[in-house]
């Protein structure tokens, strides 16, 4: 049997910032990728910070363009308000390239990673985790770091956590379509190759976040909706999708361009702070902790932030409690455990459609003069907005 | 478009055998009579992996993108819900 001091599970950001972690403190690390290759299971937008990322794997990520201009539709049935801003330091990235160097920084740090290597199965000895299962043979080591995405498999098997509930998980698909570059840039105004822009999408009835990114020379597009909500009203995904793109006009804009690839992905929407973080000598982080942020839906980030503390927990080997401890201590993190519950809050009854209705009609009526109709808008909803405000203030303490 | 259209897109390579099984067909049943059709597991799924035929679903696993959505949406956790072994599966270019 192979042995290592530290055995992790997935080659995604997570597992990557663990290995690099724990191979910079002179382990000997192993990495065990289900796909042929880093990055060739996992889905993302993607709009990644830059900055952050650097600052955990050092200079030279591969991105797509700069993220010159978010905008943010917010539609009330058929016409939509628009907010349009400049961020700073987000890219676009696509994942394949993007976590195939995250592992080959891990690679450079010293970690050894195997792809096409399905982890099984973890093999516990009074409580303690001895060995890992594979389907190509058994390894084992000191420590685990179950990085294995939102189907965390693992980590379900041994009685770490449950698996989502239909009303906790969020459905996604996306398809990218082939765009030349210059297309690209005269679609959206851009100057030039490297400057894109982030489209995002809230629609009510049913509820749907939807995203449009630029690649370099092609467009993601995307959406994604509570499975609750789509089981229940037998809406499929895909059905979704192409509503979603005919509405938003997006389907006119790829008009005569290629299709070159169809996703899909579940975002975890429960997780963290309220489930376990580790058992013995076992820890798990990322989308196996339900790490997304729930407003950004940026799953990056977080990953790279706990698969950091969860590389450090593994090389010393920490209990549950501190590593939960240090989990929150990292603003990544205890930023999502605190939208959680504003979330829960938005998304209960019907309050996420109230609001972006009443934002919709005060942005309506301010554009035709109208403001009684604001007014009206005002006292209609202030019995609902001051006890709502109170409640996210206490909340958000 | 259709699905099988979309799914042509993928690169894919097929493993022996199903990563994918129906645990109690007796539930399959149980589920028809309380979801109606279609049931949650072929509503969810964007790759229309689950057809139910002579009151039994079959499974077309060959299409599956692993997005894990049917093990979460099925009412019965009647799912057995695997990854795909040695590499196999879908790989995506862009993700």
């Amino acid at each position: 049997m192979l042995e290592y001091d530290i055995v992790i599970v997935g080659a995604g950001p997570a597992g990557s910032a663990a290995a690099l972690r724990a191979s910079s403190s002179g382990k000997k690390v192993l990495v065990l990728e289900r796909g042929p290759e880093p990055g060739s299971k996992n889905v993302s937008g993607a709009m990644v910070r830059k900055d952050y990322v650097t600052s955990v794997f050092g200079e030279g990520m591969p991105f797509e363009r700069n993220v010159e201009r978010i905008k943010l539709s917010l539609y009330n049935k058929d016409k939509p308000v628009n907010i349009e801003f400049s961020p700073e330091n987000l890219v676009t990235t696509g994942r394949l390239k993007f976590d195939k160097w995250l592992s080959s920084v891990s690679e450079n740090a010293g970690a050894m990673v195997i792809p096409k290597t399905t982890a099984l199965k973890v093999n516990w000895d009074n409580g303690i985790a001895k060995s890992i299962t594979t389907d190509r043979g058994e390894v084992s080591a000191k420590s685990f770091v179950l990085a294995e995405g939102v189907n965390s498999l693992l980590s379900m098997e041994s009685k770490i956590k449950y698996d989502l509930k239909p009303e906790n998980a969020v459905q996604t698909v996306k398809e990218v379509y082939s765009v030349k570059k210059e297309d690209i840039n005269s679609m959206f105004n851009m100057k030039n190759e490297s400057s894109g822009v982030a489209w995002r999408y809230i629609m009510t009835d049913p509820l749907v976040a939807g995203f449009l990114y630029t690649y370099k020379d092609s467009i993601s597009v995307g959406i994604g909706s509570p499975i609750n909500q789509l089981v229940e009203r037998k809406i499929r995904p895909e059905k979704l999708l192409d509503d979603f793109m005919e509405k938003t006009g997006i389907s006119d804009m790829v008009k005569g361009y290629s299709l070159r690839e169809y996703s899909a992905k579940v975002i975890p929407e429960a997780g963290f702070p309220d489930i376990n973080v580790s058992k013995s000598n076992v820890y798990l982080c990322g989308d196996a902790l339900g790490l997304v942020d729930p407003l950004t839906f940026d799953g990056i980030s977080p990953a790279i932030a706990s698969g950091t503390i969860a590389g450090d927990a593994a090389v010393s080997n920490i209990d549950p409690a501190t590593y939960k401890y240090e989990l929150m201590k990292s603003s990544e993190i205890s930023k999502i455990a605190k939208e959680r519950k504003l979330e829960a809050e938005f998304m209960s009854g019907d309050k996420a459609k109230e609001y972006i209705e009443m934002v919709s009609s005060i942005f309506s009526d301010w554009a035709s003069g109208n403001l009684f109709g604001i007014r009206n808008t005002m006292v209609n909803n202030y019995r609902n907005i001051i006890p709502d405000l109170m409640g996210f203030a206490i909340k958000m303490r | 478009m259709r699905i099988e259209e979309k799914l042509y897109t993928l690169r894919y390579k097929k493993d022996d055998k199903s990563h994918l099984k129906i645990l109690d067909g007796d539930k399959c049943l149980e589920c028809e009579k309380e979801y109606g059709d279609p049931q949650p597991c072929i509503s969810i799924c964007p790759a229309n992996v689950y057809t139910w035929q002579n009151n039994k679903i079959v499974i077309g696993y060959e299409n599956c993108v692993e997005c894990g959505a049917c093990r979460i949406a099925c009412p019965f956790e009647n799912i057995l819900w695997n990854y795909p072994k040695y590499g196999k599966g879908i790989a995506l270019r862009y993700g």
